[in-house]
Parts: structure tokens; C-alpha cells; sequence
């Protein structure tokens, strides 16, 4: 069962910018990614480093479509743990070096200027 | 609304059993600036140093303080103070980590096998450990310190440590492992160990990633950081470890207590396992042996830190089971680098509840000489 929670306003999160939110119970980082908001819960399953809290960049990839060559990807959609560096896909919460692994992920709507999270 | 940002350990919710343990954590590093050691540096050196305090501060890459190569292309992306720069700083981190006592190494003198000339790189290593106990080690007695041992001249490191074995705050010898040559089971080192031993002190090895022609850190084969790190301190751990049994520096110097630090503890088994096989055929090349190696190398100690993590933690506990783990590994953190464990990782690994007591702060404990205080 999940709980409608208000956030405040969206506008206090920009495109690029990122934010944590204590909602009691636990903590999530909402991410506004070009317009869209996503959220993550704050803890990386490497070592429980507060997750939301890294920076927001891309990431380097290879393979075959690339022809093997590093190529830089998923700029502003990628979250790096602060504690280890480890990379989770913010739109998914997909982990970046383990894609078998991901981080639960909220889905958050804006309700009159309002961000609303459910969780 | 949003929340501030916090101590990047606050929020992470530690297990209460770390609460109701001694931990002890032997590795946790004090950032030594040149500038910080420009007071306790007899001249000419103390010039020396200030062109070196004079060079905007690069990490681990001081010239003429902490020399490196870096020819990696930089990518990590780590979102957080990496230096401890004063001890109120440091008790919080250790508090929010759940350390009872951290054992302080340095960043910078990490590098400090490849200072020279040898006369500056003593007279370095004689400044860090002055400033090691005033500004750290008198300033807190819950601190712990390694004394800087200059295997340039062991004659002088030997000094070093009759000199300070008395302070209170000076629990063990660092030996810096990145680069030494000739590696630590040499007998040139014999009036250090013999210093270390009379005094009590154990000797604890700490490598770091470097590229030089001495082995192991012939690193220039890899392109990569990744690579270069696998071997970086493990494999100095192990040669360094051969090396003081091919000497016989266990039988020679029986009292005196060596432990590795920063290279995990996967190496061990697979270390002494070779060491036994080589020993059944070549024993006479280490007749100072009377036993096979992996019974001297069980009586050394082994940090945890950077801690394997294998999808089944169970494998970590039955690693353990095959070098007597549960009596000569000990916590470590490496507290504030880029790869430190929170001891909630070490205490998930599933071990007895002696044992994890053990691991977490009595063998270190036993190690160091600490009393363990009573809860």
C-alpha cells in the first residue's frame, strides 16, 4: 500500500538540481532531470551511503555499438553514491555497474505547483 | 522541505550491535601537509619544504613531499571531504562511525619510500612523527599513532622508536610499503625490528598506488587505475610478507608483532598455501624455518580493509576459517579515503559472536597492547 506525500514546491527543485526529503520512516532524494521529477530512496545497497546526496552526471560506457570505444552517456541522469562511487541510473534506478541490481524508485507527480510523492 | 546537507555519515543507520562493541580501527588517515611539517623540520630540509607547501596542494602528489606519477585519466566522481585536517574533525568521524579507537596513518608520507635524497626523507620522517604527537596524539587520548619508521635508515627509525615508545598515544611503527626497496625482510632492517620488539611496538606495513620499476609497483603494464589497484597493495602486502619469511624475521625477532594493513585479507590463504607448497620442496633455502610458513603467518595480523565483498558474505567467514581469521584479522576503516568500509560491513559478515568481537577490536587490541574498557 503506498502513501500520497507532499514534498513542497517542485519549484524549489530546478532542472539538474537534486534534493533529500526525511519522510520519518526513511529518507528519498528527488531529482528533477529535464523537467521530470524522479525519486530513490537515500541508501545505496553497496554499503548504505546516503546516495542522494552525490553528484548528478553521465556516465562512461563501451560495447559493441560503440565499437568498443568509451563513450560518454546518460548525461544528468546518473547519481554517484558519495561514499564509493558507485552510479545508479536515476530515471530507473537501475545500478550502472550491476544492471541485474536496482534501487526501489518512487513515482512523483507535481499537483499544483506541489511535488507529490508516492511511497 | 528539503533537508540540509549533513556529516555524509549521518545518515547512514548504523547497526546498534556496533554500539555495544570495542572497536578498534587500524587504519584511519590524518592529512600531513608540507606546510603542517614545516615547523618540526630541522634545516636545511625545512627549505625543502616550504617550496614543497609553496605548490598549490595536490592529493598523494607533492613534488619533493609525496612524488608521483599520475598518468591515469581521471574519472571518480566522489562527492565528499576525503582529508581529516584536525582532531575535533576526526573524533566526530569516528563517532558517527561507531570507532572507539582509530589508529592514525598519514596520507602524504603514504609515499614516503620514494622521498630522496635518504637525509631529507629522514629528516621528514623525524618531523611527521613530532607532529603526529603534538597535533594529534596529545590532543586526544583516544588516538592511537603509527610511528613513521624512514627505511632509508633504519639506524634512525630504530631512533625514532626508542625515542617515542614511551608516549602513551603511540600504539605500533608504520613501515611504508609503497615502493620500499629492498623489500622489508631485508637484514638491513634488523635494528629496526630489534628496536620494535624491544620496545613492544608492533610493525604494521601500508602500501599505496604508485608507478616504479621496483616490484611490485611496475605497474606501467595496465592502463588503468582499476588494474593497478588490484595489485597495488595487496600484492606489496604479500611480497613484503615473503620477503620477511624468506629472513627468517618471525624466528629472528620472536616477540615482535607484524601486521598488513589495506590490502583485504583474500591474499592471505592464497599466500600461504603457495608459501607451504614451495616450503615441501625448497625448505633448504629457509632453514631459519622450523615450522611451515603459513604457521608464521598466521601469527601475524591482517586488516580488513578494503574488505572483500563476494554476493555471498558467507564466503568471507569461511575465507576466514582458513588462516585462523577469527584471531589475526582486524578492523580497519582507511577512513576518509575513497574506498574506506564502514565497520557495518565487516559486522555483516556472518561470524560468531566471539568472533566478531575479536575481529572488531580485541585482537587489535591484543595487537596494540590496549586495555579494553568494560561494558
Amino acid at each position: 500500500m503506498t502513501t500520497a506525500r507532499e514534498l513542497g514546491p517542485a519549484a524549489a527543485i530546478a532542472p539538474g538540481e537534486h534534493a533529500v526529503f526525511d519522510l520519518g520512516n526513511r529518507q528519498i532524494g528527488i531529482f528533477n532531470v529535464d523537467g521530470e521529477y524522479y525519486a530513490l530512496p537515500n541508501a545505496c545497497f553497496h554499503q548504505n551511503g546516503p546516495l542522494c546526496r552525490g553528484l548528478v552526471r553521465g556516465t562512461v560506457m563501451a560495447d559493441e555499438d560503440s565499437g568498443w570505444k568509451r563513450e560518454w552517456r546518460l548525461d544528468g541522469e546518473v547519481v554517484v553514491c558519495p561514499w564509493h562511487a558507485l552510479e545508479f541510473h536515476i530515471k530507473t534506478g537501475r545500478c550502472i555497474a550491476y544492471p541485474r541490481r536496482s534501487l526501489p524508485t518512487y513515482p512523483v507527480t507535481v499537483r499544483d505547483g506541489t511535488l507529490v510523492v508516492e511511497v | 522541505m528539503a533537508t540540509g546537507t549533513p556529516h555524509v555519515l549521518a545518515e547512514h543507520r548504523r547497526s546498534p550491535l556496533l554500539d555495544q562493541l570495542f572497536v578498534v580501527d587500524l587504519d584511519v588517515h590524518i592529512n600531513d601537509s608540507a606546510a603542517d611539517l614545516i615547523p618540526y623540520c630541522e634545516l636545511p630540509w625545512r627549505k625543502s619544504l616550504e617550496i614543497s607547501a609553496s605548490i598549490p596542494q595536490r592529493y598523494l602528489d607533492t613534488p619533493g613531499f609525496a612524488p608521483q606519477f599520475v598518468p591515469w585519466a581521471l574519472m571518480s566522481s566522489i562527492d565528499r571531504r576525503t582529508t581529516v585536517t584536525d582532531p575535533l574533525q576526526l573524533r566526530e568521524d569516528m563517532d558517527l562511525l561507531g570507532v572507539d579507537v582509530p589508529v592514525l596513518f598519514p596520507d602524504s608520507m603514504l609515499l614516503h619510500a620514494l622521498v630522496k635524497p635518504p637525509d631529507f626523507a629522514v629528516a621528514i620522517a623525524r618531523a611527521y612523527n613530532r607532529w603526529l604527537i603534538e597535533q594529534w596524539l596529545d590532543r586526544d587520548p583516544s588516538f592511537k599513532g603509527a610511528l613513521l619508521a624512514p627505511h632509508h635508515d633504519p639506524v634512525v627509525a630504530a631512533e625514532e622508536i626508542r625515542r617515542y615508545a614511551g608516549h602513551p598515544g603511540v600504539a605500533c611503527v608504520y613501515l611504508p610499503s609503497c615502493c620500499v626497496d629492498p623489500l622489508y625482510g631485508h637484514r638491513r632492517y634488523d635494528p629496526l625490528y630489534d628496536a620494535a620488539q624491544e620496545c613492544g611496538l608492533p610493525v604494521v606495513l601500508h602500501s599505496v598506488t604508485a608507478i616504479n620499476p621496483i616490484f611490485p609497483f611496475n605497474l606501467q603494464a595496465f592502463e588503468t587505475l582499476f588494474s593497478a589497484h588490484v595489485f597495488s597493495h595487496t600484492i606489496a602486502m604479500a611480497a613484503n610478507a615473503v620477503s620477511m619469511l624468506e629472513t627468517g624475521v618471525p624466528v629472528r625477532f620472536p616477540a615482535l608483532k607484524i601486521a598488513f594493513t589495506e590490502g583485504g585479507i583474500a591474499w592471505v590463504p592464497w599466500l600461504a598455501m603457495r608459501l607451504d607448497k614451495e616450503y615441501s620442496e625448497r625448505r633448504t633455502d629457509v632453514p631459519l624455518l622450523t615450522e611451515r610458513p603459513s604457521h608464521y603467518l598466521q601469527q601475524m595480523y591482517f586488516a580488513t580493509q578494503p574488505i572483500e565483498e563476494p554476493e555471498r558474505l558467507a564466503d568471507m567467514a569461511t575465507l576466514m576459517g582458513l588462516f585462523d581469521g577469527e584471531n589475526n584479522v582486524v578492523f580497519a576503516s582507511d577512513w576518509p579515503h575513497h574506498d574506506f568500509d564502514h565497520p557495518d560491513k565487516v559486522l555483516q559478515i556472518p561470524l560468531s559472536d566471539e568472533a566478531r568481537a575479536k575481529v572488531m577490536g580485541l585482537n587489535a587490541a591484543r595487537l596494540l597492547g590496549l586495555e579494553v574498557p568494560a561494558r
